[in-house]
């Protein structure tokens, strides 16, 4: 079971991350899209899964990565990103419910330019609960 | 074309595009999500699964390719302000054959500056996204 006392608990704001035109382009292909400057709609993923980082790494949270299942997902865009633009990302634990036993986390991650709030990111994972 | 020429309920595009597990080790890398269910057919098996699956957030980029082609198909003026989806059921990659995603979309809302799709993927005869849901935005 998670730690419901982190409901509404923010990580620090990572470093800025720069969103490389390599890292854009290998994305963009992988999924057959042409790989131009365009950051691909769900590239943010690639910065918000490891910003949540020190959560899983965290024994007080007690979130065991081997029990997750990715069940939601969902992207705002307030403004078009480019490939080298700088970001910096803050993820928040929103909410975590528990239905029969099981867990369902959702991380809010704001993700912002030198501009403000550019993107921001939910994500939710079914955290499987022990075997009764 | 324009948003206004929309009503929901329309159906407005069908897109199928093939995965192999070879797409899904250069998801992997581009990615990222290197999970071994994703690569392996006994981790995946160990998992309790019943082979590799795809990563959810490949299918999902596979949804926004297929939205993204029709707006540039259609010669629509518009960019991606939300997207979202729900994993209903994984996608099975067997190595020999692989699979198919298709995906559907249909007009949620509509209106002269924004249309709102609701998109479904569909693989193996279930429905894997959904729901599923777009929002475009006149620039």
């Amino acid at each position: 079971m998670l730690n419901t006392s982190y409901v509404g608990r923010s990580l620090p704001t990572t470093e800025p991350v720069v969103i490389t035109a390599d890292s854009v382009s290998r994305f963009a292909r992988a999924l057959g899209l042409p790989g131009d400057a365009a950051v691909p709609p769900t590239y943010l993923v690639s910065l918000t899964m490891p910003a949540a980082d020190p959560l899983i790494a965290d024994p007080e949270f007690g979130l065991d990565w081997s029990r997750v299942l990715h069940r939601d997902q969902r992207f705002v865009y307030h403004r078009e990103l480019r490939a080298g633009t700088e970001v910096a990302l803050t993820p928040t634990v929103e909410s975590i419910k528990t239905v029969a036993g099981n867990d369902l986390l959702t991380i809010h991650t704001e993700v912002a330019d030198a501009e403000g709030l550019a993107a921001e990111v939910w994500t939710t994972l079914f955290v499987a609960g022990d075997p009764a | 074309m324009t948003f206004a020429d929309l009503a929901p309920g329309d159906a407005v595009f069908t897109a199928a595009f093939p995965v192999s597990r070879e797409h899904l080790a250069a998801y992997a890398d581009a990615s990222g999500d290197h999970n071994p269910i994703h690569l392996d057919e006994a981790a995946a098996k160990a998992a309790g699964l019943p082979d590799v699956i795809a990563h959810g957030m490949f299918t999902m980029g596979l949804v926004s390719r297929a939205v993204l082609e029709w707006i540039d198909g259609a010669g629509i003026d518009a960019r991606l302000t939300e997207f979202s989806a729900r994993f209903a059921k994984p996608v099975v990659v067997p190595a020999e054959t692989g699979a198919i995603v298709e995906v559907e979309a249909k007009v949620r809302k509509a209106d002269d500056d924004s249309v709102e799709l609701a998109l479904t993927a569909y693989s193996g005869g279930e429905k894997v996204l959904v729901p599923s849901r777009a929002t475009l935005t006149r620039s």
